[in-house]
């Protein structure tokens, strides 16, 4: 279906090869995953294969590729819009248009689509999504996961024989990323369509796909099936560090296959570690706070306390009221009913520096606190703002990630680097407390480790809370001491990590679901309750 | 090969808007062309005039409108239609002319005449302006964005962002002179001491023209051309650095080159 001989891209005014020399075939009906670090080249990567590089960016293209026998070099990327179905990272960025209906025979009218056949064809993809019960809602009100399963609906209603996702569940809550994959893998075996997926959460995407074309970053590509090339990879999810943690013979990718690997070490038992638990005092006090937007309620009654250096995930559907809590937490807004105190003061209350000092915020999209032409004018800007000496917050951000360039612009780094320029910002102010909300979208596991030791540090040096809402149960295992677990606005758990998780099929990391029921949730728990053992 | 280059008129698109603003031009200028009072003027440049804008969206829009320009248009034209209203509207503060000026700086002044044109015919739509003026102002529009041609283009840093303010005084003068000459022979019955006299010498027509103007200009004008200078100062530098990244990200006239083997390329340099 697919063809890359010998490919290798150079963009103008610049001197890195994305690519180098890059030859596989994708076979009709194939998933494939494509994974390397941010910036390594991905989604250049994906773009080749409809035209839009070098079409539409320019660039230097070597060898050739052709998708079902056409050649990208002869046609502009319009000319493959009905073979090649394209979907986005963030689903809202693509619509045009308000109710799902619409969108979906956008697409066919902007491509001069008769209209009975936009008629049979809507109410075919509605089918095949099982997006019927949705159709007349506006989009703005559906949630993550209906909105990706529309963006895929999109590109669908041309009837591509492939489907190229960048990124597609980064920004979905565990059950709604299920839901967009078990769609494309029925899209696959049913259909036969052929399908490119870029991910970075590799545990949700891995089971799912037949080989993978791994972007080393320096160039030099890997292509195979998925436990070959996982076996040498750098970037591994849990299941496979897990796997060689245990010195297992064969590399699997799924849940059930690992368990039954590993069904003898399950049977084994361990000592029990008690658990240190120190006393804390409270630093933030939640009582009985109940919030809502118009006649929407979004927290009732929710109440507890954090102490210092306590790291706390919150956690919940999308729309569970995560970002509402946090929000009241930081002062954004006051609550309608109840109080909440940090550090003894009441969050609504502080302003200007006394309000960057008590409280540290990240919000969801870090660039919302961005505002300056370059990462040195945003340096300069906090350090001016904390009366620290010119420099501290530079050399602060090059601790979190070195390599990043004072004169670019902020919208020019990558996710990660993003994250870390706001977070070397607000660290700058020394806040007593810090709260994040979403932090890790579109990081790699490289990233993702660094983000993890910097706030882990943050905690446990200084004795202060950090509270984050999140959807990536890997993290929260990592890095949290406790979790909030909310519905319909509502405290449904608060516990430690591993009460919490352990008891959720749907929130529990892969290590353990692999080692259920012992109460393990990361490698490294494993290997120390091994090492005890022994 | 490269890619596409972001609209400019060129050849039969150029001779077009040639053409149709000669038409519309005349449309505003006709009550001093003549010398006996004949017919009604007025009345046919009505038509004339958005007949002769029809004709040049037509003509653009055959020719190669590729698919970066008309996003970049799109964006553009909706922000400065949803601006427009949002000054008073009243004594010409409208937030539009500033961004209206710099986008034609940055994006060229074909882009600027089409931009010119779309948006005030875009925000008459939201804020339900439709009248026999409609045409007038969208070429008046035009015309400012295609006039920041004026502004050499070697002018940069703050050499460039005072050419653009001055632009911006003189823009919005010439946009209430178009107006006011648009409505002129309508306003006003036809025996006051500032109306257009039909067939009347020209030195009249013009003196009658200019104390008219004046009276309108002091309501009007000087307060839109103060509030788009003021704009310009204050917003010049970061949005023309947005525009000028926006430019950047959308790789016009990049090279695009095919090989048969990066290798071999290699050897053969």
């Amino acid at each position: 279906m697919i063809t890359f001989s010998n490919v290798s891209l150079l963009y103008p005014h610049s001197t890195k090869t994305i690519l180098e020399d890059l030859s596989f075939e994708i076979e009709e009906g194939e998933m494939v995953l494509v994974m390397g670090e941010t910036g390594s080249g991905k989604s250049s990567l994906l773009r080749l294969i409809n035209g839009l590089v070098p079409h539409h960016t320019g660039g230097i293209l070597a060898g050739d590729i052709s998708v079902d026998g056409i050649s990208t070099r002869t046609v502009k990327p319009g000319a493959l819009a009905h073979l090649v179905g394209i979907v986005g990272q963030n689903p809202l960025n693509g619509f045009v248009t308000d109710i799902v209906e619409e969108e979906l025979a956008f697409t066919m009218e902007s491509l001069n689509v008769a209209p009975e056949v936009m008629r049979k064809r809507v109410e075919e993809v509605l089918d095949i999504l099982g997006l019927t019960a949705i159709r007349s809602r506006s989009i703005a009100t559906l949630s993550g996961g209906e909105q990706q399963r529309v963006a895929i609906g999109t590109a669908l209603v041309m009837h591509p024989k492939v489907l190229v996702l960048d990124e597609p569940t980064s920004a979905l809550d565990p059950i709604a990323a299920e839901e967009v994959l078990s769609v494309l893998h029925r899209l696959v075996h049913d259909l036969s369509i052929t399908v490119i997926i870029a991910e970075h959460r590799l545990e949700r995407v891995i089971q799912f796909v037949d080989r993978i074309i791994y972007i080393h970053g320096n160039g030099e590509t890997a292509i195979g099936p998925a436990e070959e090339i996982l076996q040498k990879a750098d970037l591994v999810p849990p299941i496979i560090k897990l796997a060689r943690a245990l010195h297992l013979n064969e590399i699997k990718t799924s849940v059930r296959d690992v368990r039954r690997q590993t069904e003898d070490i399950r049977s084994r038992d361990f000592p029990t570690v008690a658990s240190s638990t120190h006393a804390v005092t409270p630093a933030i006090i939640v009582s009985d706070i109940s919030h809502s937007y118009g006649a929407k309620p979004a927290l009732h009654n929710a109440s507890t306390t954090i102490g210092h250096g306590e790291i706390v995930a919150i956690m919940g559907r999308n729309g569970a009221g995560k970002s509402t809590l946090l929000h009241s937490i930081v002062g954004l807004h006051s609550p309608d009913s109840g109080t909440i105190t940090v550090n003894g003061r009441n969050p609504v209350t502080l302003k200007g520096p006394q309000r960057r000092h008590a409280i540290g915020y990240v919000p969801q999209e870090p660039s919302d606190l961005l505002f300056a032409q370059s990462v040195g004018e945003e340096c300069a800007q906090a350090d001016n703002d904390n009366q620290l000496n010119s420099g501290s917050t530079w050399a602060l951000l090059n601790t979190l990630v070195p390599n990043i360039g004072l004169h670019t612009h902020p919208n020019d780094l990558s996710e990660g680097q993003r994250l870390a320029l706001v977070l070397g910002i607000v660290l700058a102010a020394n806040p007593e407390v810090l709260v994040l909300d979403e932090p890790t979208r579109g990081l790699d596991y490289r990233a993702k480790n660094l983000f993890t030791l910097a706030l882990k540090e943050y905690a446990t040096q200084s004795n202060r809370p950090v509270l984050l809402a999140t959807h990536d149960v890997e993290l929260v295992a990592e890095l949290a001491d406790r979790v909030l677990f909310l519905a319909e606005g509502e405290i449904v758990a608060d516990g430690t990590t591993l009460d919490v998780l352990l008891s959720s099929p749907a929130f529990a990391p892969q290590v353990a679901k692999i080692m259920s029921p012992k109460p393990w949730l990361t490698v490294s728990d494993v290997v120390t309750a091994m090492g005890n053992s022994e | 090969m490269k890619t596409s280059r972001i609209f400019t008129f060129r050849g039969a698109s150029a001779v077009t808007l040639f053409a149709t603003s000669a038409v519309s031009a005349l449309g505003f200028i006709w009550p001093f062309l003549l010398k006996h009072k004949q017919g009604h003027p007025q009345w046919i440049f009505l038509i004339a005039v958005p007949c002769a804008l029809l004709l040049l969206f037509i003509n653009v829009s055959n020719h190669e409108l590729d698919a970066k320009s008309v996003a970049l248009l799109a964006v553009l034209s909706a922000l400065i239609a949803a601006l427009r209203p949002m000054g008073t509207g009243a004594v010409g503060i409208e937030p539009m002319w500033f961004i209206l000026i710099l986008a034609a700086r940055v994006f060229g002044p074909s882009f600027g005449f089409l931009l010119g044109t779309l948006s005030m015919l875009l925000s008459a739509f939201i804020t339900g302006g439709f009248g026999p003026w409609l045409a007038y102002q969208s070429f008046a529009a035009g015309w400012v964005g295609l006039g920041v041609a004026l502004i050499p283009r070697r002018l940069i840093g703050r050499a460039e962002l005072f050419a653009l303010a001055l632009y911006g005084i003189i823009a919005a003068e010439f946009f209430g002179i178009a107006m006011d000459l648009q409505f002129w022979p309508w306003a006003l019955g036809a025996d006051s001491q500032l109306s257009y006299v039909a067939g009347a010498p020209l030195a009249t027509n013009f003196a009658h023209f200019f104390s008219y103007h004046f009276l309108s200009a002091m309501a009007w004008d000087i307060p839109r051309a103060i509030f788009t200078t003021t704009l310009i100062f204050l917003t010049g530098k970061p949005v023309l650095h947005t525009l000028r990244r926006a430019y950047t990200k959308a790789a016009f006239l990049n090279p695009i080159e095919f090989i048969e083997r990066a290798k071999e390329q290699a050897v053969a340099k």
